[in-house]
């Protein structure tokens, strides 16, 4: 069993950085894994009234233990509508989300992700991984993505070896050429810290860094040149004991996706 | 017979020398042939699961999974074409990954790809497997809003639709299925997708209530299968129950109607061992026992069908290999409490893992 009342885990700050990412009154698009974490956290906490949308059709499920696939029925428990999913994605296009939560295998310095595999060739890859799910359709159609997941410099490559979903695709205005839609990605969401994109060039920067994490300790877990930002790099919001006493036994009590991976 | 002028950087990628392969999925003309050939009359479809299975899946056929990841998936049909062992189908996989294993069972040749894994509890090993042994050739990548537009196209009754997903990505270059195009409406550059219209051969379809003439009404998510069972060639129905046609009636919910059905089978545990809302809850030790060891090698996996798919004749037997009474008992109040109907449960319960296994799969 869990320690309660252990220090947080990379994941639990993640879960705890991403859940700030969430404004209350928002229209909310999650994907497995820590972005339904973060979206319930952000519910019980600082946004109650968030309403939270997942590519199987459930929307705006009454609270409930945490979802184990987008399709099981904690994400669409007493639904006043379940939407199919073309309609789902639909309503990102036609500007009804406000933001998407996706994670990643692979990520390059413009927000572009790689969850089809590893290996650049997709006949005979290293590993096949899922493929793109929901993810393209998220990163091409939403207002805003925030994309999460833990930070080493295989996963933070300068070049992913398929894109799955644009990110700023190769910086600039490219992303807006290629005819998608939305911000792209706004954050970049690591044990590490925050990251940001430069705006005109696109490019990753570092927003605010973990506490006893430096802008070159980030960049030893970085495959590509980091952006830093003007002036000192401000400290990522830990996550307060209270709130890490919430996750622990109501959002995530099992730790389904909260507990470190172990062999 | 209409010609087909495919993507052709994706053709080249994929190595697809002979693209007469990818035809019959955007072939309209022989779809809309096949549907006006169905019976119209109200007639009781009904029969077994192993009739349907003999008569409407055929070798080389085109078939789109249902339901979602483990929900109202119909896993029951797809262990039967296991052990009728039909062989060279297409297989689209969205939004599942379920094929993964008629890929291991040499019933599936070709996969269309928007998703293969199996969520939180991780990678398909034995899809990675398959593909790097050259078991399985891919014919098409998509994103899952992708082919839920190609499917839904052909609902509406369009020869396809314009997309703003998939732009920019290196999918495109792996489907040749999908062009983009300007914007014929727009002035301003605006790359679009086009999208054809998607034509399965056959899709099963497993709901909670049918009638012996084809109505089948869905509760839950629907995901992609009112669209599906519009658009593809054959349909077949398995279902928890079989009611009068008035409770259908009564209901005038998410319905198939009965005139795109060819088969209809009572299925009780159709998706046994995946959720089925309002019946069953999934059984979670069994999934994970299949994930962290029966994918882990071609041995594991065999020797995991050998005793849960050949090693049982039906349904019931599975049930019962899985506990029987007590399982359906406690499956049902899990699924029902998920959903809202019964009382808060503690979810708890013991994981599998390679080092403990509990020996219930439930």
């Amino acid at each position: 069993m869990r320690d309660i009342n252990a220090p947080a885990n990379p994941l639990e700050m993640l879960a705890y950085i991403l859940a700030s990412q969430i404004h209350d009154h928002k229209v909310v698009y999650v994907g497995t894994g820590l972005p339904m974490i973060a979206g319930i956290l952000a519910k019980k906490t600082h946004a109650p009234n968030i309403t939270m949308v997942y590519e199987s059709g459930g929307q705006d499920p009454l609270p409930g233990d945490m979802p184990w696939s987008v399709g099981c029925p904690f994400t669409w428990r007493k639904s006043p509508v379940v939407m199919e999913m073309a309609y789902s994605f639909a309503q990102c296009y036609n500007g009804y989300v406000d933001i998407a939560f996706l994670g990643f295998a692979q990520v390059d310095m413009y927000g572009n992700v790689n969850t089809h595999q590893i290996g650049k060739d997709l006949l005979n890859p290293t590993v096949r991984m899922t493929g793109s799910g929901g993810n393209n359709d998220l990163s091409s159609l939403a207002e805003e993505v925030v994309l999460v997941g833990l930070q080493t410099p295989e996963k933070f490559v300068k070049e992913v070896d398929f894109i799955t979903s644009v990110g700023h695709l190769r910086g600039g205005e490219t992303r807006k050429e290629a005819g998608l839609l939305g911000k792209g990605p706004v954050a970049v969401v690591s044990q590490c810290g925050v990251f940001d994109f430069e705006p005109v060039s696109k490019r990753m920067r570092v927003k605010s860094l973990m506490p006893g994490w430096t802008f070159d300790f980030a960049q030893l877990f970085t495959g590509f040149e980091l952006m830093r930002p003007e002036g000192d790099i401000p400290q990522t919001e830990v996550i307060p004991e209270d709130i890490l006493k919430l996750l622990r036994t109501e959002v995530d009590p099992r730790g389904v996706f909260t507990t470190m991976p172990t062999s | 017979m209409a010609t087909y002028q495919y993507n052709q950087e994706a053709l080249a990628n994929l190595k697809i020398e002979d693209p007469s392969i990818l035809d019959r999925l955007i072939d309209f003309e022989s779809a809309r042939l096949v549907h006006l050939k169905k019976e119209r009359a109200k007639v009781d479809k009904r029969m077994s699961l192993k009739e349907a299975i003999a008569t409407y899946v055929e070798d080389g056929d085109v078939m789109t999974d249902a339901g979602f990841a483990y929900v109202r998936t119909p896993h029951q049909a797809y262990w039967e074409i296991m052990r009728q062992d039909k062989k060279r189908l297409q297989c689209i996989g969205a939004p599942n990954t379920n094929h993964s294993f008629l890929i291991f069972n040499n019933n599936v040749d070709y996969s269309h790809n928007s998703y293969v894994g199996v969520e939180m509890r991780g990678i398909d090993r034995n899809y990675d497997r398959m593909l790097r042994a050259g078991r399985v050739k891919i014919l098409s990548e998509w994103s899952h809003g992708g082919v839920a537009l190609g499917l839904k196209a052909a609902q509406l009754g369009t020869p396809g639709v314009f997309s703003k997903q998939m732009l920019g990505s290196d999918i495109l270059k792996y489907n040749p299925y999908l062009k983009v195009m300007q914007n014929p409406m727009r002035d301003d550059p605006d790359p679009v997708v086009f999208i054809p219209a998607l034509y399965p051969d056959v899709t099963i379809i497993h709901c909670q209530l049918a009638d012996k003439y084809g109505n089948a009404y869905i509760y839950g998510p629907t995901v992609n299968d009112l669209a599906t069972a519009a658009a593809a060639r054959k349909v077949i129905i398995t279902a928890e129950e079989i009611v009068p046609e008035s409770d259908i009636r009564n209901r005038q919910g998410t319905v198939i109607p009965f005139f795109y059905v060819d088969a209809v089978v009572e299925l009780p545990f159709g998706a046994v061992p995946g959720n089925m809302p309002g019946y069953y809850y999934w059984s979670r030790q069994w999934w994970e026992k299949l994930i962290r060891l029966g994918c882990t090698s071609d041995e594991n996996l065999k020797k995991f069908f050998d005793e849960w798919v050949f090693g049982v004749k039906d349904q019931f037997e599975f049930v019962d290999k899985l506990g029987g009474a007590k399982w359906i008992a406690e499956a049902r109040i899990q699924t029902k409490a998920a959903e809202g109907d019964h009382e808060d449960i503690d979810f708890t319960y013991e994981e599998y893992t390679r080092t403990h296994d509990s020996g219930l799969y439930y």
